[in-house]
């Protein structure tokens, strides 16, 4: 069989690609494999194994592929981005504009939109529920009551660059400032 | 002064990691930003890392201004992405490159820890470390359930973004790169050419990185991908030892042409450097070649690059050869 590629050389790999859900099937020769592989035909002559050898990782972890779905964001049609729709009424983002950017304008989207976002967000990453760090507590707020042993404690521990210590001190002196306003 | 650029194992293969958190600023928008905004964004993370003196003289803040001939260098450096340069914002770096935190792309912070091997677990430390002392001081968009906050729902959660730079001639020769990005994404992660999305691998240089960021903590993402890549590596290295003993002399020849062509061009443009390269690397870590460590060749593989050189064809054509006579000047033919 001739390769259906460049129909010069004998096709001696089979090639499957899946681009957001569409398959294309060829035969190729070695060099046009390569190519459409983003491979080196350099070494291509090296190798007389089928194209797909075998696969030496099957460790199914997250379940699907996510490629399918990272394009065309939440679904969006041609009518539905023109519609208006909502309003954001922190940053002004509306309906339509986040449907077609794909993109919050604002913590407070993911609240406003989270009708659109959150199928979207458990599709994209098969779960919606946070796993592993969290943030220190904000340090914008008044420090009226400082814990002053704590305080010190903190200050070296960002002196020694031990900034997991410095956020659990941050937390307790956040949390005994808590009661002592209670 | 502390080394913030991490050194991991698998030189001859693992070109480089690169971790990446995405964070957002409590009380700003994530679009639609003015110039002042930015730089006062930029100043606040600037007055955290202050805060610690031990690290503080390690870093220097650059205005990128925007489509401008350094933002393209530094582009192809790694340091900032191809969306910075264009836009325009901050770049706040360790003067040896480890670290780059950008201000103004997507997210308003995006904090970048490089290294070069494999060193995913050494890289996820330093940036936990930095992304901590910021946060002690810059409060963060953060939600119990989505996790920290980004523009884009695709990098929510943990806001990480894990990736190794692998060199895989061989895997890509024998046709095996479908296999190892078809393993990559039914375990979340991708697998693409290693300059930009969707561009052809040069040199049979592959990045693979995480998809999933949410619901899965920094340490899993991190293990999985030491864990992939270490896998595909050794399936590179058993490629690389079946080439050795069914075609050494093919394989010598092109390994001692490229160096050959490395220690005496005077002109040479890029893909073939890339591709000459490429070869003697695959010459270093199968010990055909010697003197010159493969982390320094992947070093002048990205100091090569046209934007970060400069100037007219011709000239760049010039500095590329002189540049890698000088790094191939100490290379040696192991026979």
């Amino acid at each position: 069989m001739l390769c259906q590629n460049c129909n010069k050389n004998e096709a001696t790999t089979y090639y499957k690609e899946n681009i957001n859900g569409q398959t294309r099937e060829l035969h190729l020769c070695p060099e046009c494999a390569a190519k459409l592989t983003g491979g080196t035909p350099n070494f291509s002559s090296f190798f007389n194994e089928p194209f797909f050898g075998q696969s030496f990782l099957n460790d199914p972890f997250f379940g699907q592929p996510f490629g399918s779905m990272l394009s065309n964001p939440f679904g969006v049609n041609a009518t539905q981005a023109i519609g208006g729709g909502r309003r954001c009424p922190t940053c002004g983002m509306t309906e339509s504009e986040l449907r077609r950017t794909g993109r919050a304008g604002c913590a407070d989207c993911y609240k406003n939109f989270s009708d659109i976002l959150l199928p979207y967000i458990k599709k994209l990453h098969g779960a919606a529920a946070h796993v592993g760090t969290t943030p220190a507590p904000a340090a914008d707020q008044p420090k009226a009551d400082p814990v002053e042993g704590l305080r010190a404690k903190l200050s070296q521990a960002v002196q020694a660059e031990n900034y997991e210590e410095a956020a659990r001190l941050r937390d307790e002196i956040r949390r005994l400032e808590g009661e002592n306003h209670a | 002064m502390r080394d913030f650029k991490k050194q991991g194992g698998f030189t001859g293969i693992a070109a480089s990691t690169r971790v990446r958190l995405a964070r957002n600023i409590k009380g700003y928008p994530y679009r639609g930003l003015t110039a002042d905004q930015y730089k006062q964004i930029a100043g606040k993370i600037w007055d955290a890392l202050q805060t610690a003196p031990a690290i503080a003289p390690s870093f220097t803040m650059t205005e990128i201004r925007p489509k401008s001939a350094e933002g393209a260098a530094l582009v192809e450096k790694h340091l900032i992405s191809p969306e910075l340069a264009q836009s325009g914002g901050w770049l706040i770096a360790s003067t040896d490159g480890g670290v780059a935190i950008m201000v103004g792309e997507e997210d308003h912070m995006r904090l970048q820890v490089m290294g070069s091997g494999l060193c995913p677990k050494e890289c996820m430390e330093e940036a936990r470390r930095l992304a901590a002392l910021i946060e002690s001081q810059v409060p963060m968009d953060f939600d119990e359930n989505l996790g920290y906050l980004t523009a884009c729902p695709s990098n929510l959660g943990t806001g990480l973004r894990a990736s190794v730079m692998l060199h895989l001639p061989m895997m890509s020769a024998a046709g095996r790169i479908q296999g190892v990005i078809s393993a990559a994404g039914r375990q979340g992660f991708t697998v693409r050419g290693a300059y930009g999305e969707g561009s052809q691998a040069v040199g049979g240089f592959f990045q693979i990185s995480n998809q999933v960021t949410l619901g899965v903590s920094e340490d899993t993402i991190i293990g999985k991908l030491v864990a992939l890549t270490t896998e595909v590596i050794e399936n590179e290295k058993k490629l690389r030892e079946q080439v050795r003993s069914q075609n050494e002399l093919q394989l010598t020849d092109r390994i001692y042409r490229a160096a050959g062509t490395l220690k005496t061009a005077r002109l040479i443009e890029t893909n073939e450097a890339i591709d000459c390269l490429s070869n003697v690397l695959i010459g270093l870590s199968m010990g055909y070649l010697s003197g010159v460590s493969p982390t320094a060749v992947c070093e002048v593989e990205q100091a090569i690059r046209p934007a970060v050189l400069g100037g007219q064809p011709q000239e760049r054509d010039k500095k590329r050869a002189d540049m890698l006579r000088e790094m191939a000047k100490q290379l040696q033919i192991s026979e």
